[in-house]
């Protein structure tokens, strides 16, 4: 966990006169899992879809893998993201939707991408689903295929934003534990969640948003048990 | 008011013959006028200073009847040494004109699409220009299909207005016979009912690729 793979330094961005994020910084090393939590307005989102430019920002700067790379495809290739609603392409099946990004983007041929997607469609466990249109799936698979389509870019971090809020109760699980699985693998991943449980199990470090600013960093056995800000423990108190 | 076979038969000859110019003259006007518009409308959201000046150029050719841009194109462009055959002219009025109401349908196709497409497009590293015809294009088409199938109906009725810079399309050569006999019923009547049938049979067209469209991607 030598190598840093995104270095966020003294991030200041404004939406007009508001302050949405001040001076934050977070480095991530490679490898590591990173679980930001905090309220809702508290900047978590925002901050994760700065590191692939998502969102433009004022001031600081965001590396990843070392450099400050301008070419927003480019840099979006390097990092993986999935969001809330899934955003899956409705009009692609799901096998194509986890190709377009390889044979358009990557100039990938056609035989060697669906290769591929189906490789990523078995390691999050729905590869019997690729021939199917998004609309045709539950939400946690429809979410797992998300995963799957941000993995065939080969990323070398991921950005997971509020993965599991849109979903059903009972489909929380299979998609916390594909991303517990990747975790595993050593996937660099940086993940905005209320999904306490999934935070203590998988996270090596919980960031504490408030207000814009990051407020508490620490290991998970210490954020629960002995957190230091009046403002974590108020947070806490709330939600567990 | 009688009917004379012969003469209604050497009307419909006449529309027949200016028939399969008149229709590719309105596709391809189509064809211009959806890229056209398409581009108009992609073009006006890259930025502040395009998005003035092309919403600009929208209302500039909506706000003007396209009988005067077929003039202008037709009479003015040779005072810059650009000379076309009339067909041409025609073809490039038309697209020009119809392009304006397009790129507003466009504007709507697009505004459709939600905007975590275009995130999550961007997101896996597509360029722009994949972004907008691989991801949001074919899904602002089936919410937009009927609208644009009415303006190519449109198109196809605009066409009458070529005859008055020659080109040989169903109207101007129907209007030749009329002036040719002095009798404008049969013609009139008969060319009235050659548009009826042929814009009812785009609309259908139309309304069954709209259903397909739907069909393929439910939401």
């Amino acid at each position: 966990m030598d190598q840093t793979a995104i270095s966020i330094n003294k991030l200041n961005k404004w939406y007009g006169d508001f302050h949405v994020l001040k001076d934050i910084d977070l480095q991530v090393a490679t490898g590591e899992q990173v679980v930001i939590c905090g309220p809702s307005g508290s900047g978590k989102s925002t901050l994760i879809r700065c590191v692939n430019r998502l969102e433009a920002y004022q001031d600081g700067h965001i590396e990843v893998m070392g450099q400050e790379e301008t070419n927003l495809p480019r840099l979006r290739r390097q990092v993986g993201m999935v969001f809330q609603q899934f955003n899956l392409f409705p009009h692609l099946t799901v096998l194509r939707n986890c190709t377009l990004a390889m044979t358009r983007a990557l100039r990938m041929d056609q035989a060697e991408a669906e290769e591929t997607a189906l490789r990523m469609l078995e390691r999050v466990r729905i590869r019997e689903q690729a021939l199917k249109f998004p609309t045709q799936l539950s939400g946690g698979q429809q979410q797992r295929v998300a995963i799957a389509r941000a993995l065939c870019m080969s990323p070398k971090a991921m950005l997971f934003d509020e993965p599991t809020s849109a979903l059903d109760p009972e489909m929380i699980k299979e998609v916390l534990d594909v991303m517990a699985d990747l975790a595993q693998d050593g996937m660099t991943m940086i993940c905005v969640t209320h999904e306490m449980g999934f935070a203590r199990q998988v996270a090596d470090r919980i960031v504490f948003m408030d207000a814009g600013q990051v407020v508490e960093v620490a290991p998970p056995d210490s954020f629960f048990a002995n957190p230091q800000n009046l403002r974590t423990r108020t947070f806490l108190e709330q939600i567990l | 008011m009688t009917f004379d076979i012969d003469f209604l038969q050497r009307i419909l000859a006449t529309i027949f013959k200016a028939m399969p110019l008149t229709l590719l003259l309105a596709f391809l006007s189509c064809i211009g006028a959806s890229l056209v518009g398409f581009a108009l409308e992609t073009l006006r959201r890259t930025g502040r200073w395009q998005g003035y000046l092309l919403r600009f150029v929208i209302d500039a050719l909506r706000s003007t009847p396209i009988l005067v841009q077929i003039y202008f194109l037709y009479f003015v462009l040779p005072y810059y040494g650009v000379v076309l055959p009339g067909p041409v002219i025609g073809v490039l009025a038309m697209s020009l004109y119809y392009a304006s109401y397009l790129a507003e349908v466009f504007k709507a196709g697009i505004d459709s699409v939600p905007r975590g497409q275009t995130e999550a497009a961007m997101a896996v590293g597509l360029s722009p220009l994949d972004v907008t015809l691989r991801v949001v294009a074919p899904q602002m088409l089936r919410n937009i299909a009927a609208p644009m199938g009415n303006y190519f109906v449109s198109i196809l009725k605009s066409t009458p207005y070529l005859a008055v810079i020659g080109v040989a399309e169903m109207m101007g050569t129907t209007l030749e016979i009329a002036s040719d006999t002095f009798r404008y019923a049969e013609p009139m009547i008969l060319l009235g009912i050659v548009f009826l049938v042929l814009c009812s049979i785009i609309a259908w067209l139309v309304r069954r690729l709209e259903a397909r469209l739907m069909a393929n991607t439910r939401r």
